[in-house]
């Protein structure tokens, strides 16, 4: 145990520009055995929820410019050199995260960043549309010639349920929140409950009026707690649940639909590779395909839904074709050790079960050929008859598998609905399948090597979710003819 | 009575003849040697014949053992005996299987026949026929069953050991030799498969009470299918995971359905025949009973509701375990099993399908491990040995040292806390290595647990013979 695990972190419980500390309640960390105390949010549902949805106006009525002005001034104050929030948050992650301290601090140093106005205007225009954030927008005329539609993007009341593994998952809440003029209770993971609550802390401290800081708050209950959750997932009370997350905990979610409540899932992802027979065209290929394919298992050390994990390789799976995959195998390995810190290093928490199925392998010496796994470094196994290891759903920790094959279509139909990104090398590749593997379920295709790396803000998981988080209103204008034909038989007699 | 044990190490061997429960009582100069002794025996003679062994021992650098703790290298991840790949039994390829397990045994299985086998339960019987194997296999950790090579020789060494244990762990003759005192033997569960407690409880049929006619099993003539096992265990995970819609059943698998099907629809009709049988056979008589709680709490219920109260003799055995891991039971489960009964004497074991020589739990609550059994815990994050002295918390590491043709020492997945390896007794006055009862899976620590344990299995066994049902609408 760790000096912080005896001490225990102090969660605060932020209420719409309140401050809320004490810990009522203990609750145990994931990893690092930390555990933490926070506010009893039963005893303060009241505050949390926003139960007469006319209380948006103000948050409504805020011009762009204002919201890119406050998230900017935000975004300055989130220094963890300066902000002791950030920093105490980052200290916990120290502890708790899968990503090690050198990946940790390149994340948090880019948090302003994603809060500049550009970025934020960036995320706006794309993944909504200014114009209809901003305004009622006029549609071009239909067959009704004598009326005028107008659509509006409109701001709801929504609670996240927020993801642990990266800290950005945090920072693009609150942003996606205050662009569509929204109202959130983010509910954080027990496994990251501090990330969150340092940048509304911040936000509080910056302006604790500001319509963004009281429309947004940040809570901490176990997920699960009836008590919290009965009261609060009712249509009443709020009208979207964002939830990232465990299979099993959007299950729990789904006892709480009913009509006029909306569950917007990012739901656990896993991403995989396909690479064709070009990479073997020359030495000077290979080495780059290895270089790329180590950066979509290496980067934020595979923590990330976007990290690939089988890899299928169309090597060909005769004894040459074998050999190819064995060596691109070699060059993957050797380019994930050479990786810089900032990008990825050998994981801190080494899986113990998948170590204990990497062991494994060594009683099958004909089916896998395993480059690395001896230590916390990383590994690649290379599947010798043409499938997946078994525990190919636990692949982490800089683990991948490759599975040579002979035909693309085995590649294609191991794709499905939880399937994100693929990375796929050459890009003319990727342009002759990706049909095939948008219907078999796949959400996003790159060329190989940019599944984790900066991600052009677009649609996730194959839905929109800004688009999906806010209400698109039409405000209808029928015009004097329309109702022409119903005025006859009914002047007064 | 002598039990075939000529393949122990002589030390050993000599604890079977006479008072076995001395194994219990040993002090650390008299048992530690002993163990060392056979030790060195089976790495001497199984290094160059599992060539696993062999391999980490050359990784290692380990020419020889000079100490019980320099073993723990050398000891298998507790994930070996599932290594193979699923897609050997998706696909049919048992002939590959076959050369998986012949790594992990001294039998020669280069000569054996896998055409035309498509099912595990195939599989099985056709190495039971063919060779000296009696492969026993688990309920299924993530739907991967665990194949272990044991031999005929072993299926009534175990049950040997298990008698010598009830005979003397209480002291020298305190309970029945049943090996000696023939008793009828009743079992809630299958006489046919080639799981650890169907093989154990056949032969124990046989060895126990003398014959098939002395026995009674809930299913005296359906084999516990391992096939079946190995679906549910795959269908759990695949639940827990959502991806039901991916599961890929054998054609073998699929045409057996209604074999399974008709099972299922006598169970209540079975489970009638079986109350009806223990009663009309064997009412007032000491007999030996062999279920884990969860199931014996099930049939006490039933039972008790039947008005049956008091069914067996006073002098009867019960041997059971299993913790009730995944079923809530009433406070007063056990006082509502004996009631049922009639009898109180009951011994549970810390058992596991990879061990052939169990722990019995003493009056203090504590499992001691029989002289045969070597414990070590292991930090859980470096896997070094902790010390063997006084009382430390970790990753329970076992070295069976009964098994001659395939090697013993295991990494377990249980973290468990464990005392005694020094000479400082046990609140029950026996010395040695013992586990403290608070005893549970890593990955149960951590928050998970996918891993059927025989507890819950009928269960899953049903869930996974509706699952095929519903394949064929």
């Amino acid at each position: 145990m760790s000096a912080a695990a005896e001490t225990g972190y102090r969660v605060p419980l932020l209420l719409r520009g309140e401050i809320v500390e004490g810990g009522d309640m203990a609750f145990g960390g994931r990893r690092g055995g930390v555990s933490f105390t926070a506010p009893d949010v039963a005893g303060h549902l009241g505050e949390l929820v926003l139960s007469t949805p006319s209380r948006m106006a103000d948050i409504a009525g805020l011009p762009f410019a204002e919201i890119e002005r406050f998230l900017a001034a935000l975004g300055e104050r989130l220094d963890p050199a300066t902000n002791p929030h950030l920093a105490e948050a980052f200290a916990l992650a120290c502890h708790t995260s899968g990503l090690s301290r050198s990946l940790l601090v390149e994340y948090y140093r880019g948090i302003p960043g994603m809060l500049q106005p550009d970025a934020v205007r960036d995320v706006a225009e794309r993944m909504v549309g200014l114009d209809y954030l901003n305004g009622w927008v006029e549609q071009p005329r239909g067959r009704n010639r004598h009326g005028t539609l107008r659509i509006r993007a409109v701001g709801s009341r929504a609670v996240h349920i927020i993801a642990g593994n990266v800290p950005v998952v945090g920072v693009a809440t609150v942003l996606r929140n205050a662009i569509t003029r929204s109202d959130a209770i983010i509910k954080t993971p027990s496994n990251d409950p501090l990330t969150a609550a340092a940048i509304v802390r911040t936000m509080i401290e910056l302006d604790p009026g500001h319509p963004i800081t009281r429309h947004t708050s940040v809570a901490y209950w176990k997920g699960g707690d009836a008590r919290i959750e009965d009261a609060l997932y009712d249509p009443r009370r709020i009208e979207k649940i964002v939830a990232w997350g465990g299979f099993a905990g959007i299950r729990h979610l789904t006892q709480y639909l009913q009509p006029g409540l909306d569950l917007i899932t990012l739901d656990p992802k896993h991403s995989s590779s396909l690479i064709g027979p070009e990479a073997f065209a020359d030495e000077a290929t290979l080495h780059e395909v290895a270089l790329r394919l180590a950066l979509d298992i290496g980067t934020m050390n595979q923590e990330g839904c976007v990290n690939a994990r089988v890899i299928y390789v169309l090597s060909g799976t005769d004894p040459a074709g074998l050999e190819r995959a064995n060596r691109l195998g070699a060059a993957t390995y050797a380019a994930l050790q050479r990786l810089p810190d900032s990008v990825s290093t050998p994981h801190k928490a080494f899986d113990r079960d998948l170590r204990e199925e990497i062991a494994a392998l060594a009683f099958v010496p004909d089916a896998y050929r395993v480059f690395g796994g001896q230590g916390n470094e990383g590994a690649l196994i290379v599947s010798q008859d043409g499938a997946p290891v078994d525990f190919a759903r636990q692949l982490a920790c800089r683990v991948g598998n490759i599975v040579p094959i002979d035909r693309v279509e085995e590649a294609i139909l191991s794709v499905n609905a939880y399937t994100q990104t693929i990375g796929i090398y050459p890009d003319r590749l990727k342009a002759a399948v990706r049909d095939r593997l948008a219907w078999q379920g796949a959400q996003r295709l790159v060329s190989l090597g940019g599944a984790g790396l900066d991600q052009t803000p677009g649609p996730q998981d194959g839905i929109e979710p800004l688009r999906r988080m806010v209400k698109w209103i039409t405000d209808e204008d029928l015009g004097a003819e329309t109702f022409a034909p119903f005025r006859a038989g009914q002047e007064p007699g | 009575m002598s039990i075939a044990a000529a393949q122990l190490h002589s030390g050993l061997a000599a604890l079977l003849e006479g008072d076995f429960g001395r194994g219990y009582r040993m002090a650390r100069a008299e048992r530690e040697p002993l163990q060392l002794a056979a030790l060195r025996d089976r790495f001497a003679a199984l290094r160059g014949s599992i060539g696993a062994l062999g391999r980490l021992a050359e990784e290692q650098g380990l020419a020889d053992i000079n100490r019980l703790e320099d073993v723990v290298p050398l000891l298998f991840p507790h994930t070996v005996y599932k290594s193979y790949p699923l897609s050997f039994l998706e696909q049919g390829r048992f002939d590959r299987l076959t050369r998986w397990l012949d790594g992990l045994t001294t039998l020669d299985l280069s000569g054996f026949d896998s055409a035309g086998i498509d099912t595990i339960d195939d599989w099985v019987r056709r190495l039971d026929a063919q060779t000296e194997l009696a492969v026993i296999h688990t309920f299924g950790t993530s739907g991967k069953l665990s194949f272990l090579p044991r031999t005929k020789a072993h299926t009534p060494l175990a049950v040997a050991l298990n008698a010598r244990a009830i005979r003397d762990f209480h002291g020298h003759g305190s309970g029945p030799d049943l090996l000696v005192e023939r008793r009828p033997m009743i079992s809630p569960s299958y006489r046919l498969g080639a799981s650890s407690i169907a093989r154990g409880m056949a032969r124990m049929a046989q060895d126990y009470a003398g014959g098939l006619d002395q026995a009674l099993f809930l299913y005296p003539d359906a084999w516990f299918s391992a096939d079946v096992a190995s679906l549910a265990g795959r269908i759990k995970v695949a639940e827990a995971r959502g991806e039901m819609g991916q599961l890929q059943i054998s054609p073998a698998l699929l045409a057996r359905r209604a074999e399974f099907a008709a099972r299922e629809a006598s169970r209540a009709e079975d489970m009638d025949r079986f109350f009806a049988e223990a009663s009309r056979r064997f009412a007032g008589q000491d007999v030996f009973l062999f279920a884990v709680w969860p199931i014996l709490f099930e049939w006490a219920e039933e039972g008790l509701q039947r008005g049956l109260r008091g069914l067996f003799g006073p002098g009867s055995v019960l041997t059971t375990g299993g913790g009730s891991k995944g079923r809530v039971l009433p406070p007063d489960y056990k006082d509502q099993i004996f009631e049922f009964l009639g009898f109180e004497r009951h011994f549970e074991f810390f058992g596991m399908s990879e061990l052939m020589a169990n722990a019995p739990r003493c009056e203090a609550g504590h499992f001691h491990f029989p002289p045969l059994v070597v414990p070590f815990v292991l930090d859980p994050e470096t896997g070094a040995c902790l010390p063997r002295q006084g009382t430390h918390t970790g990753r329970l590491a076992l070295m069976d040292l009964v098994p001659e043709s395939y090697w013993g020492g295991f990494v377990t997945g249980d973290e468990v806390t464990l005392s005694g390896c020094d000479d400082v007794p046990c609140a029950c006055g026996r010395t040695g290595p013992r586990l403290h009862p608070e005893i549970r899976r890593f990955s149960e620590a951590r928050g998970g647990d996918d891993k059927i344990n025989c507890a819950g299995a009928p269960e899953a066994h049903d869930r996974a013979v509706d699952f095929l049902l519903e394949q064929a609408r």
